[in-house]
């Protein structure tokens, strides 16, 4: 049952982001701030920390696929980094003890790695011209705050539920 | 044997990088449509936030108008006063119609420019990570909609359709950074129009930045931009926005004027796609024709 439960769950937070967007004004917060929900990537790293061995890798690639043929048009960016980045805080797990600070903390790491990565390629393949340091002041930081609040409300119930889901697929 | 899972992951690394560079590759390549899984995951995905968006929509509203009841006081006093000055604009555009339209049958011309049909749509959603800025439409191709079509709101135009799929569609705003992106644009005044293009959004003015202005011309704080029909696919008249602050270009061979949106870049709700209904000729059709005359 928890099982089928999964993929409507992430749809959920899937489709949260771009409500996020749409509803929340840039000006909510004094200042120029530009506040980037990943709610997803949020999920899927909880899931890698706390769900069955290689779900967050590949739900990472399954939803980065979805992510960047319905939102940014552009295939490739979120396909590679939502994976990558899963992994990287599946390896980083299996080093640092498993508390749920930790935990936070790598989601936190997780999310920064993915706004540099897609930054990069965005350089890259020249759409946009922030300079880094507009990038970090404006939008790295503010977005990190606030998806660190997002994770603080989600990470207990998140937690109960992905771990349940391991012991549903052992029985 | 960890230095063969050392290469196997390195290779693995390599290789998705390749896929990656060549799927970015495809995707940037400026191409006209989408391929068929993309529409169909694009479409689905589009039912399932409409389901989500328009109870979302509707609670929202319902916040929204509690704050309006909040300023209605207010603001029936202010469109009170500006009611007699409606009523007597109203009387002259009616003449000033009327007038066109006999002038225009004088004439014998038909269709104008600005001649357009709206098209109703809903957003039902956005691109979340904001590099582009991406809006999704509920309408598609079933609905008449095609590549190119320029979007509105109320107060101005938004943008234009990047892509359409059977139900559902793209709309690339104005202030995302795109050199494709590009509109022939005309700044009014009273004695002659200056024309240039809407290229390009100034991120920290909100500002934006309308390019190759003749440098001979003076432009003046205030005067109003619209699309001018010149670009084929735009009708005229669609209003860009105001002119805020006029420099002089990188090479001081050509002007750039900053413009001020009128409609706003969030919060969108409600838009307009146009259709321009006067005809535009094939481009086979004007080759065809010169050589008749030759």
């Amino acid at each position: 049952m928890r099982k089928f439960l999964l993929p409507p769950l992430i749809v959920l937070f899937f489709i949260m982001e771009s409500l996020f967007v749409e509803f929340v004004p840039p000006t909510v917060f004094a200042g120029n701030y530009i506040l980037v929900p990943h709610f997803l990537i949020s999920v899927i790293l909880l899931l890698t920390i706390y769900g069955p061995k290689n779900y967050g890798v590949l739900y990472g690639f399954l939803f980065g696929l979805i992510f960047d043929i319905v939102y940014t048009e552009i295939i490739g960016i979120y396909l590679l980094l939502f994976p990558l980045v899963a992994y990287i805080c599946y390896r980083l797990m299996k080093i640092l003890q498993n508390n749920m600070i930790i935990a936070v903390l790598i989601s936190i790491v997780g999310i920064a790695l993915l706004e540099l990565g897609a930054y990069e390629m965005n350089v890259l393949i020249n759409r946009t011209n922030m300079s880094f340091t507009i990038f970090s002041a404006d939008r790295l930081l503010p977005t990190l705050i606030m998806n660190f609040a997002f994770i603080v409300i989600v990470v207990y119930p998140l937690k109960k539920h992905f771990e349940k889901l391991v012991l549903s697929l052992d029985s | 044997m960890p230095q063969f899972f050392l290469n196997k992951r390195l290779i693995i690394l390599l290789v998705s990088i390749i896929i990656l560079v060549a799927l970015i590759g495809f995707s940037l390549s400026g191409r006209s449509k989408l391929t068929w899984p993309e529409q169909f995951i694009k479409d689905t995905t589009g039912w399932v936030q409409t389901a989500v968006s328009r109870p979302t929509h509707y609670i929202v509203g319902f916040f929204g108008n509690l704050k309006d009841l909040q300023n209605t006081y207010t603001e029936n006093k202010e469109l009170k006063s500006r009611l007699d000055e409606l009523a007597r604009l109203e009387s002259e555009l009616q003449m000033v119609k009327k007038d066109n339209t006999e002038l225009r049958e004088i004439l014998d011309k038909k269709d104008a420019l600005s001649a357009f049909e709206p098209k109703q749509a809903t957003v039902i959603g956005r691109n979340p990570d904001k590099w582009t800025e991406l809006l999704i439409i509920n309408k598609g191709t079933n609905n008449g909609i095609v590549n190119n079509m320029p979007v509105i709101t109320a107060n101005g135009l938004i943008g234009k359709v990047k892509n359409s799929n059977p139900f559902t569609s793209t709309v690339q705003l104005l202030s995302s950074m795109d050199p494709t992106n590009r509109i022939s644009a005309e700044i009014q005044s009273e004695n002659e129009s200056v024309f240039g293009f809407i290229e390009g959004y100034d991120n920290e003015k909100g500002l934006l930045m309308m390019k190759r202005i003749p440098s001979d011309v003076k432009v003046e704080k205030d005067q109003t931009v619209i699309s001018s029909g010149k670009g084929g696919v735009f009708p005229k008249g669609l209003l860009i926005g105001k002119v805020v602050e006029v420099v002089p270009a990188e090479y001081g061979l050509t002007q750039t004027a900053y413009v001020e949106p009128g409609a706003k870049f969030h919060d969108i709700e409600h838009v307009m796609v146009v259709k321009r209904s006067s005809i535009q000729p094939e481009l086979q059709d004007m080759i065809d024709d010169q050589e008749e005359e030759l």
